[in-house]
């Protein structure tokens, strides 16, 4: 089943330029699909368009069956609480003078009356809190925590654990793990992979990194100036019909 | 004596030593005028004017026989109290203004920026001399003047803070998290907000005590017989030469309270800035 | 052997940051540095070339050339930079002046350099962006105009002007994209085989260790946990934390790769 539907999406900042150039894509319900290319293709300009944070210039979005254009304000709430994200830069992502939890339960708070959570329950806050940072492997004292306080690998959990609270359809994680350590990277992969397990939901994975993409993904796209180039599913990345640009990428890892 | 003596942990320590205690004595006084007054301060005594200290009158007497020590302490609520009503005024307005400048953008914040920079163009203190000369000398006219001039100074931090806070990441998932714009400001901009208010005014709640102080003490502010400080230095200036002790009590009380306002207003600086800031 | 690093400590007041470490780097040698944030490799690298903040001690010894460059006296080790180690870092930003154009930061290095001839210097330059894939026209413009790519590619031409003995590569490319990285990489093996210069290649990625360097050392907590030739490295490594590292950055599955280059 397809969760969004993304048809000659066209996006531009400068007059005459295209920074997201007629691309069309579609994301299943639970997979992983994941975007690669290097800066300045384009990626994070479509991640910043699919979460309805930048107008589209061009071509449409489509979720439960209603082009997000056209979305009413009922439709457009349902679309955000179906669609999270998880960016780059973790301290950013967090407000230095909020606590933990209270980062935490933005999503919740705001949706629940509307919710009906699968894996979570709430029964008070705090315990709220307790599951999410259980989830992500963190220790529940965090929750009362100020970000300052927390390493960038733990401050990225919290930002998964936010995602995740709403049980959203659909995750769109923005370079998640570039500003880690390589440690930290390879840990965030896997708590990704077995999230998803666990909760089913969809990912759109970007990165620049063609390997971590590869390893969490089931499906591969890659865009290069704004133009998607190519897209394939993980077992065929070395056939020979892939484009040469993902043939250079390829060598390069 | 090393510097090492002195570490920044100590003299943090030893600030907040001094503070509580300072505050202790203060409120000790204000509860005394409140509760115990001997003399009523304006009850005049003629015959035993500017008289020596004495277990009646522990400061002795004015140059009209009042008690000079209920007469400092009274102002003390006075120049606290009238300080205070002019800093939250200036606060109520200044935020409101800021916030409506910062968050809607355009012309609303252009036409704030003009206004502002058109009250920015003169020093606080020439303002409310002028004002005060125009509307007619009395502390509530003092008191309109300052607010006048100081509410611009909230307004444009408070702006400055949205602007620098709605650009970053944080705020961004908090629309995608689905937060209306208005539950935005209450939980992510508004400790922002309050932090850099209360630093701000409690550096101006000195700078507003000696700018009161001043304007009274040349007969802008308040007016006698009211026993504000300042008014109070101006009564005694001509009774400098035989009885100084009389300049020199309200002086030294505005010295004091307006340094600790300033230790104050440094600590909560540390408090609200350093701490929860990015780090080390 | 170019460089020759025994018994190097690094402390800050009471804190070691770098705990004796000894290693030496041979001519033309790709020696790659691998360690996370905090294990004390930026400072290494900034004690060789006398670049410690005010409240860092270094001691020990780094011998180039047969004497201890740690105890030069400030005019020779001016000298010695730029002319004998050189040095690009990750924020390739803020390793130029805002306010100057990439051409005249290269005029000011080579005039402090003592090469007075005008002419001379411009040909310098024209060859070292030409040498780095740069257009030449590209050299009058300010750093701010140029991309992060762009930019790395000017702090090589700057710091392999004057044919340097070693450059140290301090994560410059951290901050690059997977690409973007790779094609600095390669340009630096290119430079490497052309003028013969020795780099340390300081990092935190495996991957870029495993494809071009000659040697590797593994630093964690200040000292060097284990170092060699790569293939000891890659394939025997032996203590576990060099091991954790190979782990931990993904890569693609190597065996369809051998058939996918046939």
């Amino acid at each position: 089943m397809t969760v969004m539907e993304i048809s000659n999406l066209k996006k531009s900042y400068t007059p005459g330029k295209l920074a997201v150039n007629d691309v069309s894509l579609s994301i299943q319900q639970g997979e992983s699909l994941g975007l690669v290319g290097e800066s300045g293709c384009g990626k994070s300009t479509l991640a910043r368009c699919l979460l309805g944070v930048e107008k589209i210039d061009g071509g449409s979005i489509i979720y439960n069956n209603t082009p997000l254009a056209n979305a009413n304000r009922k439709e457009f709430r349902d679309y955000r609480r179906n669609v999270q994200t998880v960016f780059q830069n973790p301290t950013a992502a967090l407000n230095p003078k909020l606590k933990i939890k209270d980062s935490l339960l933005d999503p919740y708070l705001q949706f629940q009356r509307e919710l009906e959570l699968e894996h979570f329950t709430f029964s008070s806050k705090q315990g709220f809190v307790e599951q999410l940072l259980e989830v992500v492997e963190l220790p529940k004292e965090l929750g009362d925590r100020y970000p300052h306080e927390l390493s960038g690998g733990q401050k990225q959990r919290v930002t998964i654990a936010r995602a995740i609270s709403i049980e959203p359809k659909l995750i769109i994680l923005d370079e998640p793990t570039a500003s880690l350590d390589v440690l930290s990277q390879g840990a965030v992969l896997e708590l990704l992979a077995s999230l998803q397990k666990t909760l089913g939901m969809s990912y759109l994975f970007i990165s620049h990194d063609l390997a971590a993409v590869y390893q969490l993904c089931q499906r591969i796209a890659v865009m290069k100036d704004g133009e998607l180039l190519d897209i394939f599913q993980k077992e065929d990345i070395y056939d020979y019909s892939r484009h040469a640009y993902t043939k250079e990428l390829i060598s390069i890892f | 004596m090393s510097v090492m003596a002195f570490s920044p942990k100590k003299i943090k320590k030893a600030k907040l030593w001094l503070i509580s205690a300072l505050l202790l004595v203060v409120l000790a006084a204000v509860a005394y005028t409140f509760l115990y007054l001997k003399h009523a301060a304006t009850m005049t005594d003629v015959g035993n004017r500017l008289a020596s200290p004495s277990w009646e009158h522990p400061m002795g007497t004015d140059h009209l026989g009042r008690d000079v020590m209920t007469r400092l302490l009274l102002g003390f609520r006075l120049t606290v109290g009238y300080s205070m009503i002019a800093l939250l005024a200036a606060v109520i307005i200044g935020v409101p203004f800021g916030l409506l400048a910062g968050l809607r953008g355009g012309w609303v914040d252009r036409l704030f920026m003009r206004i502002a920079d058109g009250f920015l163009a003169f020093p606080d203190t020439v303002i409310a001399i002028v004002l005060s000369g125009l509307l007619g000398p009395g502390i509530g006219n003092l008191l309109f003047a300052i607010v006048l001039v100081k509410w611009v100074n909230y307004a444009r931090m408070v702006r400055s803070t949205v602007l620098t806070e709605v650009q970053k990441d944080y705020i961004t998932i908090a629309r995608i998290n689905g937060l209306s714009a208005f539950t935005i400001m209450r939980k992510h901009l508004m400790p922002h907000i309050i932090g850099n208010v209360l630093v701000l005014a409690s550096l101006d709640f000195g700078k507003i005590i000696l700018l009161i102080s001043s304007l009274s003490y040349i007969g802008l502010g308040a007016q006698p017989p009211t026993p504000e400080w300042g008014a109070m230095l101006n009564e005694s200036r001509p009774y400098f030469q035989a009885n100084p002790e009389m300049m020199i009590y309200p002086g030294l009380a505005i010295v004091v309270v307006v340094l600790v306002a300033n230790i104050l207003g440094d600590y909560l600086r540390d408090k609200f800035d350093v701490k929860k800031e990015v780090q080390p | 052997m170019i460089l020759s690093i025994n018994d190097l400590t690094v402390s800050h007041g009471e804190k070691t940051i770098v705990d004796r470490v000894s290693l030496t780097i041979d001519k033309g040698e790709w020696f790659a540095l691998v360690g996370q944030s905090g294990s004390g490799k930026t400072m290494l690298s900034q004690a060789i070339g006398q670049l410690l903040g005010p409240n860092l001690r270094a001691s020990g010894s780094v011998s180039y050339q047969g004497s201890n460059i740690l105890e030069h006296p400030k005019t020779e080790m001016n000298q010695l930079r730029g002319k004998a180690i050189s040095y690009i870092f990750q924020d390739y930003h803020g390793s130029f002046t805002p306010f100057l154009t990439i051409q005249q930061h290269m005029e000011e290095y080579l005039q402090t350099h003592g090469v007075k001839e005008k002419k001379k210097r411009k040909n310098m330059i024209k060859e070292a962006f030409e040498s780095v894939g740069l257009d030449v026209p590209l050299v009058k413009r300010y750093p701010f105009q140029l991309s992060g790519g762009q930019l790395q590619r000017a702090s090589i031409a700057l710091a392999l002007l004057l044919e340097p003995d070693i450059l140290i590569a301090d994560e410059a490319t951290t901050a690059l994209d997977s690409v973007s990285a790779h094609r600095i990489l390669s340009l630096l093996q290119e430079l490497q085989q052309k003028t013969g210069c020795a780099i340390l290649f300081i990092t935190h990625d495996w991957r870029h260790v495993a494809r071009y360097a000659d040697k590797i050392a593994v630093m964690k907590d200040g000292k060097i946990i284990e170092s060699g030739s790569k293939q000891k490295l890659i394939h025997q490594p032996e203590h576990a934390y060099t091991k954790q590292l190979i782990q931990a950055a993904p890569t693609l599955p190597m065996r369809i790769k051998e058939a996918s280059k046939s």
